[in-house]
């Protein structure tokens, strides 16, 4: 079950924050997301081995907190998308799968002349896409 | 691959460069204009190319993100490679076309001096620089060449401080070994003479 899902800009100012259950605190889940922003600066400024990770968008999971999983993911403009999941056993495919198909919404959201980069993602089709890949996301990992 | 006819291209790009010129007073406000439409454009393509065509790595490098601009880019926006490299400065790099595709169809009046339309192509390298973390700025040139009637565009692309900086530490593991090489047989060869 994914608890949310987060778009943060190069300047760690978020562009989208979706929560999906209704049972848990939205506060706990920007503060978890808060949080792995630092992880984030981390990997990137360290890397632990040169070569490959420095180049690598996908940053796997960030750290495990009390009952949720934190994955991050880097595109090349230092926008950084952030997945927050309850599930205790994620395949690393499908969280893969998931950032791939997030990042192809993304930049069909940022392509609309209309939308001004920096400022929050107000699109409906994109908050719509998004919601279909989460369902999508749960489907495949228990099946 | 979605292909886009030239003629509505020109159309759209002559309009916009009216619409541009009926708002501005001077040619620098107008070349400015230009770029910051260009900068919009520069900005989407990265996104979009870095996902579609990159695959899962980013650019780090210097080198590395202006042969993505020549060849990626250029392929992606206009259909074709024509673009060639040149180094003069540290940190300027030009590279220069027979002819931009935007300035096919357009002929500058006397009055106009240097202005060049080629700005919108500065902005979108602009963009993409920006966007990747490279900033820079980037301007276009009319070059006359002998021979030839009409004149080379160059686009020039001269990166900030902090750009080279970071390339230079980047870069320096090579080079200090390089070095380091370098004094060992120096020092080798002064103990060889002495004795």
């Amino acid at each position: 079950m994914i608890a949310c899902v987060a778009v943060i800009g190069h300047q760690n100012n978020p562009l989208y924050i979706q929560s999906f259950t209704e049972a848990d605190d939205a506060l706990k889940l920007h503060h978890i997301v808060h949080c792995s922003l630092d992880v984030v600066e981390e990997r990137v400024n360290n890397p632990k081995k040169s070569g490959p990770t420095l180049n690598e968008t996908f940053l796997g999971l960030l750290y495990p907190t009390e009952n949720y999983k934190v994955y991050g993911y880097l595109t090349n403009t230092k926008v950084k998308f952030i997945l927050v999941t309850t599930d205790l056993d994620v395949r690393d495919a499908d969280v893969r799968n998931f950032f791939r198909r997030f990042h192809a919404a993304y930049v069909d959201a940022v392509s609309n002349p209309f939308h001004v980069p920096g400022k929050k993602i107000t699109s409906k089709t994109f908050a719509e896409r998004v919601s279909n890949i989460v369902k999508s996301f749960g489907l495949s990992s228990a099946g | 691959m979605v292909l886009v006819s030239l003629s509505a291209f020109a159309f759209l790009f002559s309009e916009l460069v009216q619409y541009n010129q009926t708002q501005v007073d001077n040619i620098s406000e107008l070349e400015r204009r230009l770029e910051d439409a260009g900068y919009a454009v520069g900005a989407r393509v990265l996104e979009l190319l870095c996902h579609r065509e990159k695959g899962n790595r980013k650019e780090t490098r210097l080198l590395g993100i202006l042969s993505f601009v020549h060849s990626t880019v250029w392929k992606v926006l206009f259909g074709k490679l024509t673009l060639e490299k040149g180094t003069e400065h540290e940190d300027e790099y030009m590279s220069s076309e027979k002819e931009l595709l935007v300035n096919r169809f357009i002929s500058i009046p006397k009055d106009m001096g240097t202005f060049n339309c080629g700005a919108f192509v500065a902005g979108i390298v602009r963009g993409v620089l920006d966007g990747a973390g490279f900033p820079a700025v980037v301007t276009a040139h009319f070059v006359p060449m002998d021979g030839q009637q009409r004149p080379r565009t160059t686009i020039l692309i001269k990166f900030a401080e902090e750009v080279l900086r970071r390339e230079a530490r980047l870069g320096c593991d090579y080079f200090t070994d390089l070095v380091k090489a370098i004094i060992a047989t120096a020092v080798d060869v002064k103990y060889k003479f002495l004795l």
